[in-house]
């Protein structure tokens, strides 16, 4: 109901701007648009070589959940396998006690990624496992006591002197074999990529209309380009804001706590009711509201869509931007006017939504499960076992 | 140590007599060297004199003390520990822990707690109550919590904004928690034993006598408390648990890699009050605060790490002189050579030290907790 609500306003807003906005286009774009592409193979950091065995140990610390503060939520509980590697509801599972308060997204062609997080707050796929670890409404571990924990697991003992050589775990370490993993999870045959790399067969027709429909009238390539479907650059969209934060005490809490914890003025704490995104990272004012483009690729799996999960289906993201995107505190002036000007209603058909929803599937090719791996036990320190 | 005593006489004011003061003291403790007749003196035993509290304050303090959301995972309260049917203890030898972790200490009775001069059994906080709640509430192996987090969950809450506000406190936040909870705790003053109302048995009284004479416990077991807040070494054996399991030594090396201990992967002792003072010889490790006397009826097992299990058992480790390893123990410990009659005597003086169950309304919140937040209504217009 929300959605529609607030979809009847923006077409109006985006009628009346349409008369005035043409001027945005015509100027030509100043930023080239990098053609959809086959992807590759991710870059993998000079400082953090892959090994198949720091691959075998990430992947077990991965779904470990003695990486976390009460030993109950390591990465897997909002990174699921079953749930597209990421968490199937609009905001993220969260801590114990707690609800996140952003949708999480998938570890999947992660490793391709210039920045992590949905406004950019991690450099590398190593600290942003150690971000979401630690933060009190994702993992709420502390180093020291995650870092003991892992001494006295003799298998990962054998697995850290092996691969690090560390004498005992080091916490970082951990964060680096996670990494390593997640460099493996990767997807990069999909229809779309069989399709660009010249197997004209692998995208049904409708799919194909989509596709052009998607570099031309629905203009989606201005920011879904580029071999990854995303210029890893940030916007406001207009997304509504979570409606969980109007109807839930709970979500009302994280929501106020993120405020306090990325150090707002205390005036914006008091004003603030909707995610601010990039201004956490940067403070201007004109990254009120902006999060990064996300990836399409395998998106299928990974409903619901936007940073708090606004929409449950391609339709919907569709039928969003065919309106011109939406309103928020951020476009409104309430918060912020910083909507992206790319955003124009699309006039499209329903069949042309059809064709667009159908290539947006093109983007995702079979799931990536995998069996959860047997988690190694705790022992006694070799000195005191042997001792008894 | 020093800067324990520094510390507590400079909130009177006496900084520099204070300091000087607590050198000596700081010395005599760790070498044995007692004078016993100026000791004697400064005995000062008697009942443990109620301290004033602000009611509000207090009643806040103690739904925040029984109220779980203060932990990170909303499953722990202080309480959950500090029990008041055992003595604000738990009754176990080494305490529970937050989730994931397991307790390498046995915790202490909060009663009276707010007249200590150092907290922890390694007395490693040693200027107020404020810092005990906030390093109870945040530690990682107790409960977990990050306070910006809490004091969100605090304002959900209407039962606490009004509470707060009622209190002088104005919005919930997480400083005046750490104000409303030393506050509650101000109200477990000891009250009614056997031994503040004068009506000891006689066995009772005789056992008063060993304690100040031939068994020669009042020389740190002194005061109203029967502590001398001081730390000493009388050699009571590793609890082996700790080490035996994972889990439990996990958290000790936690707190050990925190504490700044050195080589705390290869450590196979609780160092104690090591952490605080960090003494280059090593003379220090395995010293601990001399407990309070006072509601030992409610809170055995016995001593940091829960290792005697019965007041029987502890006056024989002191009539043995302490424990097995003389080099391991203070010098003043020595054997007593007590006869039955007289360890009998001496238990029944330790059982006369402890008085009222603190247990009723005063003392515990037993109101219902809501089950979940309620939501803040018309949230886009309400100010954060």
């Amino acid at each position: 109901m929300r959605f529609k609500s607030s979809l009847i306003a923006a077409s109006a807003i985006a009628v009346a701007l349409a008369v005035t906005s043409g001027a945005v286009s015509a100027a030509g774009d100043p930023d080239k648009d990098a053609p959809l592409a086959p992807l590759g193979k991710p870059m993998i950091p000079a400082d953090n070589p892959q090994t198949p065995a720091k691959i075998e140990l990430g992947k077990k610390l991965f779904f470990d959940p003695r990486l976390g503060g009460d030993a109950s939520t390591g990465c897997v509980q909002c990174h699921e396998p079953e749930q597209g590697w990421a968490f199937g509801d609009a905001l993220s599972r969260g801590y114990p006690g707690t609800v996140h308060w952003r949708n999480s997204q998938t570890i999947i062609n992660s490793a391709y990624l210039g920045k992590l997080f949905w406004a950019g707050a991690a450099k590398s796929l190593e600290s942003q496992a150690k971000g979401a670890a630690t933060g009190a409404v994702a993992g709420n571990g502390e180093s020291d006591v995650m870092e003991a924990r892992l001494a006295f697991i003799p298998q990962y003992r054998a697995a850290f002197k092996e691969v690090f050589g560390d004498t005992w775990p080091k916490i970082g370490n951990a964060w680096r074999a996670v990494a390593a993993f997640e460099r493996t999870l990767i997807q990069n045959d999909t229809p779309v990529d069989k399709y660009l790399g010249g197997d004209k067969k692998a995208l049904s027709k409708s799919q194909i209309r989509g596709m052009k429909l998607f570099n031309g009238k629905a203009n989606c390539v201005e920011c879904h380009n580029g071999a990854l479907a995303t210029d890893q650059k940030y916007y406001n969209l207009g997304v509504p804001a979570a409606e969980r934060w109007t109807e839930d005490g709970l979500a009302q809490i994280s929501f106020r706590y993120e405020q306090y914890a990325k150090g707002v003025t205390q005036e914006m704490y008091r004003k603030i009711k909707d995610d601010a995104g990039l201004y956490y990272r940067t403070k201007q004012n004109r990254d009120m509201g902006k999060f990064r483009t996300p990836p399409l690729r395998y998106s299928k799996y990974t409903a619901p869509y936007m940073h708090n999960g606004a929409f449950w289906d391609f339709e919907e993201v569709v039928q969003f931007y065919n309106a011109g995107g939406g309103s928020n505190d951020f476009t409104d002036g309430t918060m912020g006017k910083t909507k992206t000007k790319i955003l124009k209603p699309l006039g499209l058909s329903d069949k042309e939504v059809a064709d667009l929803v159908a290539f947006l599937e093109a983007f995702s090719g079979p799931e990536i499960l995998m069996e959860k791996p047997k988690l190694p036990p705790y022992a006694p320190l070799p000195d005191v076992a042997n001792a008894n | 140590m020093k800067n324990q005593r520094s510390q507590t006489t400079f909130r009177h004011g006496r900084a520099v007599v204070g300091a000087a003061l607590g050198i000596s003291i700081f010395a005599a403790g760790f070498t044995g060297v007692v004078a016993t007749a100026a000791h004697a003196a400064e005995q000062g035993f008697g009942p443990v004199k109620p301290l004033k509290f602000d009611a509000k304050k207090a009643e806040l303090g103690k739904r925040l003390f029984f109220d779980s959301r203060l932990s990170g995972d909303a499953a722990l309260s202080c309480a959950s520990c500090h029990n008041p049917e055992k003595g604000f203890a738990d009754g176990l030898e080494l305490a529970k822990a937050y989730p994931g972790s397991s307790g390498f200490r046995n915790t202490p009775t909060l009663i009276n707690t707010a007249k200590r001069a150092a907290w922890f059994h390694d007395g490693r906080l040693g200027t107020n109550l404020n810092d005990v709640t906030r390093e109870s509430i945040t530690e990682d192996y107790s409960m977990n919590m990050d306070m910006r987090l809490m004091q969100e969950r605090a304002k959900q809450d209407p039962v606490y904004v009004k509470m707060f506000k009622d209190a002088g406190y104005g919005e919930p936040s997480n400083g005046s928690i750490r104000k409303a909870i030393p506050e509650y705790l101000k109200t477990l003053i000891s009250k009614g034993s056997p031994f503040d109302k004068g009506k000891m048995s006689k066995s009772a009284s005789r056992g008063f006598d060993l304690f100040k004479g031939k068994a020669a416990c009042a020389q740190c077991h002194s005061g109203p408390r029967f502590t001398d807040d001081k730390v000493h070494k009388i050699g009571v054996p590793e609890n082996p648990e700790i080490w035996k399991d994972p889990i439990r030594h996990t958290t000790y090396v936690a707190f050990a890699m925190f504490m700044g201990v050195e080589n705390y992967m290869n450590i196979r002792q609780d160092v104690g009050a090591h952490v605080r003072t960090h003494k280059s010889d090593g003379s220090d490790i395995g010293t601990f605060m001399t407990p309070s006397l006072r509601e030992l009826k409610y809170t055995a097992p016995y001593m940091h790490n829960g290792m005697i299990k019965t007041l029987e058992d502890v006056i024989e480790f002191y009539n043995l002189g302490g424990g097995d390893d003389p080099t391991n123990r203070d010098p003043m410990l020595k054997p007593l050579g007590l006869t039955d009659a007289e360890k009998a005597d001496l238990v029944a003086f330790l059982k006369a030290l402890s008085g009222d169950k603190l247990n009723g309304d005063a003392y515990v919140w037993n109101k219902k907790f809501p089950t979940e937040y309620a939501v803040i209504p018309n949230w886009r217009k309400a100010r954060n």
